[in-house]
């Protein structure tokens, strides 16, 4: 059994009214390439669905589907005759879960490489001395100050250390 | 014309030589390219946006505020970042009370966004400037039968991206036919490559790769043309992996659009930095005679 979590249906409803527009018509689908590769098992229908019955605990322990399967290709949204916008319901859900310290290591490994370096991928010697070989200028990148007084202030950088503990 | 260039992340500093190609045709169209100190990452509208869109907003209009030159125009070679970046500003144009929070955010570091720096996708650029490229064809692609992949943050969602079809779009063909090559079409074209999903699980993400090269493969493509990096990744080093895991024997040349242009244009492989590619196209270039000794 389920229990529902209004606060969270009514969370998704305010931030997102399209949700309720749904009507299962699996449009959605039908048209997704993960939903194709993987024969059905990850439906984005079924995550509306659970959406709309504010199901959060099964939503963002990845009971029955996982949310972090979206491939964010934004097929659903283009086709969807209701107007859902699918993907940013999904990224309320996967943003809900990361306040709870709940994401894919993959997700992990690029937040923490923001919150160290202000960027994703640091630069390597090999690939400094690479770029001048390439007669490719320096690059300045953002100040690494900068970007945390950023991600302190919208908390990132406290969620991330949350994340697996 | 001039641009700012965001360069992002993977490209840069991971795949410079994608970066020298561009760079490269650009000059040659006379398009200037004025590099601006201070970006961060863009951030990944695949990554970040997805863990926290508020962080995601902020960074990006962080990113969009220090465009300075007359136009207050961004160029970049990542179709991740023009997503994230005309997503911002598609999403604190529409919501002034976001654009009000991330100013609060901004002024705790002295900067401040207004919402109105507007972005380029290169081949978006390449495209408007269609007879400036034909014109700087030196060496037609001759015999490159390239199965083009637009890949899903060049066209989607239209609403932001506002560019392109997002299903049936057109422009990098056209401009793969402007260099002299013919594009082919194929069952699994618009298909996305599976990238995104690497994160959370790597075998899914490689059979979506092996889907679309099995279907390049029946089409009868010698090469592969992409705008993105994350799509460059995922063709290019998981066409090796593939090839490790399940035995098959993927040998498909995967090109930037930037490299098949300056290639086009008359610049030699080791210019624009071709040896770094894992899949070599050695045996096209000598199939197609566009370069008889090599």
């Amino acid at each position: 059994m389920s229990v529902i979590n209004f606060d969270f249906r009514n969370e998704v409803l305010s931030h997102n009214a399209s949700l309720s527009y749904c009507y299962q018509c699996a449009t959605c689908s039908g048209a997704c390439p993960v939903a194709l590769a993987t024969a059905g098992k990850y439906n984005p229908r079924k995550i509306i669905e659970l959406s709309i019955l504010g199901l959060q605990d099964k939503l963002i322990e990845g009971v029955d589907v996982s949310v972090w399967l979206c491939s964010t290709c934004q097929t659903c949204v283009e086709l969807c005759p209701q107007k859902v916008e699918l993907t940013e319901i999904f990224t309320l859900i996967k943003n809900r879960s990361f306040e709870e310290g709940k994401i894919p290591e993959g997700f992990q490994l690029q937040g923490q490489s923001i919150v160290d370096n202000g960027v994703a991928i640091p630069y390597s010697k090999a690939i400094e001395s690479r770029r001048e070989k390439l007669g490719l200028p320096k690059v300045k990148t953002a100040s690494v100050d900068e970007i945390k007084t950023i991600l302190k202030e919208t908390n990132f950088e406290k969620n991330i250390l949350k994340v697996g503990k | 014309m001039a641009y700012d260039v965001f360069l992002g992340c993977v490209i840069p500093a991971r795949l410079p030589y994608l970066e020298a190609s561009a760079r490269k045709v650009f000059t040659r169209l006379g398009i200037q390219l004025n590099d601006v100190e201070g970006f961060s990452c863009c951030p990944d509208p695949t990554g970040i946006e997805q863990i926290d869109h508020k962080t995601w907003l902020a960074l990006g209009s962080r990113n969009l505020s220090l465009s300075k030159n007359q136009n207050g125009e961004i160029i970049s070679f990542c179709s991740g970042c023009v997503e994230t970046l005309k997503g911002v500003n598609y999403y604190v144009n529409k919501d002034s009370e976001a654009l009000k929070e991330v100013n609060t955010i901004l002024s705790k570091v002295g900067k401040k966004y207004d919402g109105k720096t507007k972005v380029k996708h290169f081949a978006e650029v390449l495209y408007e400037n269609l007879d400036k490229v034909r014109d700087n064809v030196t060496r037609p692609l001759y015999g490159f039968k390239v199965a083009v992949h637009y890949g899903c943050h060049y066209l989607r969602p239209s609403e932001i991206i506002d560019w392109d079809d997002p299903f049936e779009p057109n422009t990098i063909d056209e401009i793969v036919k402007a260099l002299g090559a013919e594009s082919v079409d194929y069952e699994m074209k618009m298909e996305c490559c599976g990238n995104p999903v690497e994160k959370t699980d790597k075998d899914l993400s490689l059979l979506l790769i092996e889907n679309k090269l099995k279907s390049i493969q029946n089409a009868g493509a010698n090469c592969v043309v992409v705008v993105c990096p994350a799509c460059y990744q995922q063709f290019e080093f998981n066409q090796r992996e593939l090839n490790k895991k399940n035995n098959t024997n993927y040998d498909i040349p995967i090109f930037y659009l930037s490299e098949l242009s300056a290639l086009a244009f008359g610049f030699k492989p080791d210019d624009i930095g071709l040896k770094f590619h894992r899949v070599r196209p050695n045996a096209l270039f000598e199939n197609t005679g566009f370069i008889k000794e090599s």
